[in-house]
């Protein structure tokens, strides 16, 4: 017979869980059951059954369903179906404006009530408050009533990349990351340059790119600034290393690209972020801020203040660096000030920053011409939903008129783009799962029960984890082009491939073989409880026994039919694109499986989750057109 | 050729060959030259971030030491004992040329490879790095030579040594080696066992046939479903796992989309290589030594049993690619860097061991790269991304106990400084890629299609291998 309760792949998937949890010393998740939610939190009304739908906007954004379900795949941590049929019919636009006036889902109150359980159980060790980076992504990504803006968070994070992959203060302590997940979020509409400056201050990534604490040059020893941040902000951050045209591609000189910038401008730049520190730390007491760690009762709050200027550390000497000068004694935040203005001046920043956020959304190797209007919006600060309302405040860098810019594009809500055959990326692993999570409707307000989530960044997982990334270079690097693949043959940068290999794919099918299957809840609940309850994770069982368990209802009504099936998932998942040769042979596969009629509930269970399982592997699936 | 021919028809038996790999073989057979004879193995230790040069090898005549100490001083305070010139381990070359009568040494934390070097099994090759000509100081301060591009960017430099071309380099110099011997007939039953990583897939193992193939340290990667999901397989079972796993495969994939294709290709070819893969280790890779509990452990482990079922992998010549992370020492480097000293140590020193225990010490050459060098100036707490940067060379085949290219005084202001102890490189990555490949068995027309630059350099007067 197929999968019972009993059945050794579960087994084996949950002996594996159940070993990440035991070997995850450095987990947490109090469970804080609310959070600042968006106006349509609470039940969502079931569409009124009969009524015929509204004529559909000019724009076709929602015309179909399968509009619709595109539209939020590119738009959001996926569509569910009470968003795509409520939805349908209406204007895209007007979603994208209410998008915009949501209340902000905030990560740092969630962290707080995960605290409050860790002293209320005085555990030795804040397991709890470790993962809660990861427990807050979770819930917002999937539960947020914000998802445009929870979207446009995560793709800055993998920009503005800030990590606690490596241990130390960023994994021992989750106030700075935490409180830089609130930086994008509260960031994600609003201007680049104001965003940029709250990162700038950021302990998090002063601590990252290792400019808190960084000093004046010292002639008597030879010690300089810290170059790490000034070349970041510069290569990776705004303008990169090449000489941009308006559309992104690096300008020629004699048939070679030309470099921005040398070590001069690095050195020169390195001088303004010094004397920026962690407020309020005693760097006599304290000279390394991680021998504050338990020693400093305000090191927490601390960590989620922007950081100060320490005057006397900043260097009074000229600041030169990309045809800028910022003149020899300039104090510490007029010097930054300067900075990011001359910075976010410079030419490349549009296309630069354009070109990377359409590759989170729409595009792995964007035509130079849909750069160029995205980028053009960028600059201009403003643009004129379909609708006819304008959206953006006119200043350069606003990222909602950008982001609307690469939404609402012609060319990718054209017909066309859906079967161009080099239009698209490969989803992210990430949104994979929120994907499954959002269509099956998966309870994720309790995150810190989902144990197979507490760390995704294994090569033989994910490769990829929320705020995890192993460098500032993120998982990927959006110039990259894969050796020996046809998109490489092509010269297209696809970023998703370089995550993509014999270890990871495998990986990849056996992480969704144990959601699809609901192996979440086929671990024994007793053993669970138990092991998160060691850990000092509050434990309600009715909570932990209804996380994350997918509603297959829908999906389970048309199983006995296997091509029925398919065809549901087809829409659920891909939008109805998936072509007729993976459909037919799905059906076929799904078809070797042995159902005895309509009766047989066990069968048609297993039938559902291998239907679920083989879509979500399939080719047509794993690249978003 | 296949040691053993029913276990060649056994890994032929589930599709290893229908992979990329062999379709891309070349069908014609031109001038090829590589020695493919016995078995030969080189493995590139990169060390992420840019390992500090001047923590690597120190200075340990008292005025060298005495410079070094000053410019130093505030890590040496934080690094307490362990810089301090009675600590340091003395290296003493078997020729003094590099040094002009200086003295220099290992940090405490790299005992072994000290022995090592003593034994003769080690080599240091000495300031190292990306070079498009020679260059000096004077040219470099007057613009008139040409540089790599991108200096002092991580990923660009990275890049560079791999592949001489910063991000978005397709062909590196270890998967275009490979394509060499494979064009002269090594490995062609399983050629995708030619270039195997246990890191992040770079350029470094990509040839234009070659496919670097990723092994996770636990071995191959299985797919649960097909592993797990019945206890026992027979007739509409196996029917249907059969069927499953041509849908994991992308076999019914028919579009013409760049992206799926790609995917297709990879899920395809991901499944049957570590099917095979698996075959081959499950009849034993045990080895007869240990290996310490790091990440670089770990990987050399696997490299150390991966090689051990070299023939059931029907391979007679591989490249490996192992990684290590955490070298950019902005800041906390006096706390960080030691350790990963120490993590090297024990790792590289483990694998040369069970490479003597295999019978293989001549066949298996291991060598370090890095991102760069770094700054001899200190920032506060840590150093700055450099240029140059001293090498670590391991194995039976090379002339060790000796230190090649150069060690340049440490101080400021010197003929190879390009600003704040950012070494000039001495010996360009063409030139140290060339000696490697030169063992492996390519010839020098090889070489010279490998490492389009090499050209640009004299051959280095003192070969370490």
């Amino acid at each position: 017979m197929p999968i019972q309760r009993t059945h050794p792949v579960l087994t084996a998937l949950l002996s594996a869980s159940i070993g990440v949890l035991l070997f995850a010393g450095g987990c947490s998740g109090g469970g804080t059951s609310d959070r600042e939610t968006g106006p349509v939190a609470g039940p969502i009304p079931p569409p009124p059954l009969p009524s015929p739908p509204p004529p559909p906007p000019p724009t076709g954004a929602f015309a179909t369903e399968a509009e619709t379900s595109r539209f939020l795949t590119q738009a959001t941590f996926g569509p569910s179906p009470e968003d795509v049929s409520t939805l349908t019919g209406t204007s895209a636009s007007n979603w994208f404006l209410a998008e915009l006036e949501k209340p902000a889902s905030l990560h740092t109150p969630q962290l707080e009530a995960y605290r409050a359980m860790i002293e209320d159980l005085d555990a030795d060790f804040p397991v709890l408050a470790v993962q809660s980076s990861t427990f807050s992504f979770w819930r917002n990504a999937i539960e947020g009533g914000d998802q445009l803006r929870q979207r446009m968070a995560f793709a800055l994070s993998q920009i503005l990349v800030v990590s606690n992959f490596g241990g130390e203060l960023l994994t021992d302590i989750p106030e700075p990351v935490v409180g830089y997940q609130d930086v994008l979020v509260e960031g994600a509409f609003g201007n680049y340059r104001d965003l940029l400056e709250a990162v700038t201050y950021s302990p998090a990534m002063g601590f990252y790119l290792t400019y808190m604490g960084n000093q004046k040059s010292d002639p008597a020893t030879g010690r300089m600034p810290d170059e790490n941040y000034a070349r970041e902000i510069l290569q990776l951050f705004t303008v990169g290393v090449l000489q941009l045209g308006p559309d992104g591609v690096p300008i020629l000189e004699n048939g070679q690209p030309v470099e921005l910038y040398d070590n001069m401008d690095v050195t020169g730049l390195a001088r303004v972020f010094t004397g920026l520190d962690l407020d309020g730390l005693d760097r006599q007491r304290f000279p390394s801020v991680v021998d504050a760690v338990d020693e400093w009762d305000g090191l927490e709050q601390a960590m989620l203040t922007p950081m100060a200027i320490n005057e006397s550390l900043h260097s009074p000497e000229l600041k030169r660096f990309l045809n800028c000068e910022i003149a020899a004694g300039t104090p510490g935040a007029e010097s930054v000030d300067q900075a990011l203005d001359c910075i976010m001046a410079h030419p490349n920043v549009g296309p630069f920053v354009s070109r990377q956020l359409i590759q989170r959304f729409t595009h792995s190797a964007p035509e130079p011409a849909y750069v160029q209007r995205v980028a053009a919006t960028f600059d201009a600060g403003t643009y004129t939903l379909p609708n006819g309302t304008s959206v953006g405040d006119g200043r350069k860098g606003d990222l909602s008129a950008t982001l609307a810019a690469i939404l609402f594009d012609v060319d990718v809500r054209s017909d066309a783009s859906l079967t161009d055959p080099q239009f698209g990326k490969i989803r992210e692993p990430i949104l994979r799962f929120t994907h499954w999570a959002r269509a099956f409707d998966a309870d994720a307000s309790r995150p810190e029960f989902g144990i197979e989530l507490f760390d995704l960044s294994a090569p033989d997982a994910l490769s990829q984890h929320p705020y995890r990334a192993r460098s500032v270079f993120n998982f990927y690097r959006p110039g990259y082009i894969a050796p020996g693949t046809q998109s490489g043959a092509a010269g297209l940068t696809v970023p998703e491939l370089q995550i993509v290999n014999a270890t990871s794919t495998p990986g990849y099918i056996n992480f969704m073989t144990f959601w699809a299957f609901g192996g979440q809840s086929m671990i024994p609940p007793e053993e669970l409880a138990a092991e998160l309850e060691d850990m000092g994770v509050p434990v309600d069982r009715a909570a932990l026994e209804r996380a994350f368990v997918p509603d297959y209802s829908n999906e389970l009504a048309l199983a006995n039919t296997a091509a029925l099936l398919v065809d549901h998932l087809d829409s659920l998942l891909v939008y109805d694109s998936m072509s007729e040769e993976t459909k037919a042979a799905i059906t076929a596969t799904l078809e070797d499986q042995p159902v005895d009629g309509p009766g047989d509930t066990e069968a048609l269970a297993d039938r559902v989750s291998l239907a679920v399982l083989l879509v979500m592997s399939s080719p047509d699936y794993l690249v978003q057109r | 050729m296949p040691t053993n021919r029913r276990d060649f028809i056994k890994a032929l038996g589930a599709g290893a060959l229908a992979t990329t790999a062999l379709t891309a073989m070349p069908s014609t057979f031109t001038a090829h030259a590589a020695d493919t004879d016995g078995y030969k193995a080189l493995v590139c230790v990169f060390l992420f971030g840019g390992l500090d040069c001047h923590d690597l090898i120190l200075p340990r005549d008292q005025a060298s030491y005495d410079q070094y100490a000053q410019l130093r001083s505030p890590l040496l305070a934080q690094q307490g004992v362990a810089r301090q010139r009675a600590s340091l381990l003395p290296l003493s070359p078997a020729s003094d040329g590099v040094l002009q009568g200086r003295k220099v040494a290992l940090p405490p934390e790299m005992p072994q490879l000290d022995s090592l070097f003593r034994k003769g099994k080690a080599a240091i090759v000495g300031n190292v790095g990306p070079l498009v000509e020679p260059v000096t100081r004077a040219s470099f301060e007057s613009g008139a030579v040409r540089l790599p591009p991108r200096l002092f960017s991580h990923n660009d430099q990275q890049a560079v040594w791999q592949a001489n071309q910063p991000e978005g380099a397709q062909y590196g110099w270890g998967g275009l080696f490979a394509d060499a011997v494979l064009a002269s007939g090594a490995n062609a039953a399983l050629p995708q066992f030619t270039t195997i990583t246990t890191e992040e897939v770079g350029p470094f193992l990509t040839g234009r046939n070659a496919v670097p193939y990723r092994v996770s340290t636990a071995g191959a990667a299985r797919v649960d479903f097909l592993e797990d999901y019945y206890d026992g397989v027979s007739g509409e079972r196996a029917e249907l796992l059969q069927a499953v796993r041509d849908q994991m495969a992308a076999k019914s994939y028919r579009g013409n989309h760049l992206l799926e294709r790609d995917i297709a290709a990879a899920f395809s070819g991901g499944l049957e290589t570590n099917e095979a893969y698996d075959r081959a280790r499950q009849q034993g890779v045990t080895l007869p030594t240990s290996f310490p509990a790091t990440p670089l452990g770990a990987q050399l482990r696997t490299v150390a049993e991966t090689v051990n079922v070299r023939d059931r992998l029907f391979a007679s010549r591989q490249v490996f690619f192992v990684g290590l992370g955490g070298f950019d020492t902005h800041d906390a480097q006096a706390r960080t860097l030691p350790k990963l000293l120490s993590e090297i140590d024990g790792a590289l020193v483990a694998f040369q061991a069970a490479m003597d225990a295999l019978g293989l010490a001549r066949d298996v050459t291991l060598f370090t790269a890095s991102d760069f060098g770094r700054t001899l100036a200190v920032n506060g707490d840590g150093t700055d991304h450099g240029w140059g940067g001293h090498q670590i060379v391991l194995g039976g085949a090379v002339k060790g106990g000796e230190i090649y290219g150069s060690l340049p005084p440490p101080t400021l202001g010197h003929e190879a400084d390009s600003g704040n102890g950012r070494l000039i490189p001495s010996v360009a990555v063409d030139s140290y890629a060339a000696e490697l490949g030169r063992w492996f068995g390519l010839s020098r027309s090889e070489l010279s299609a490998a490492l389009p630059g090499l050209g640009n350099f004299d051959p280095l007067s003192n070969t370490f291998i």
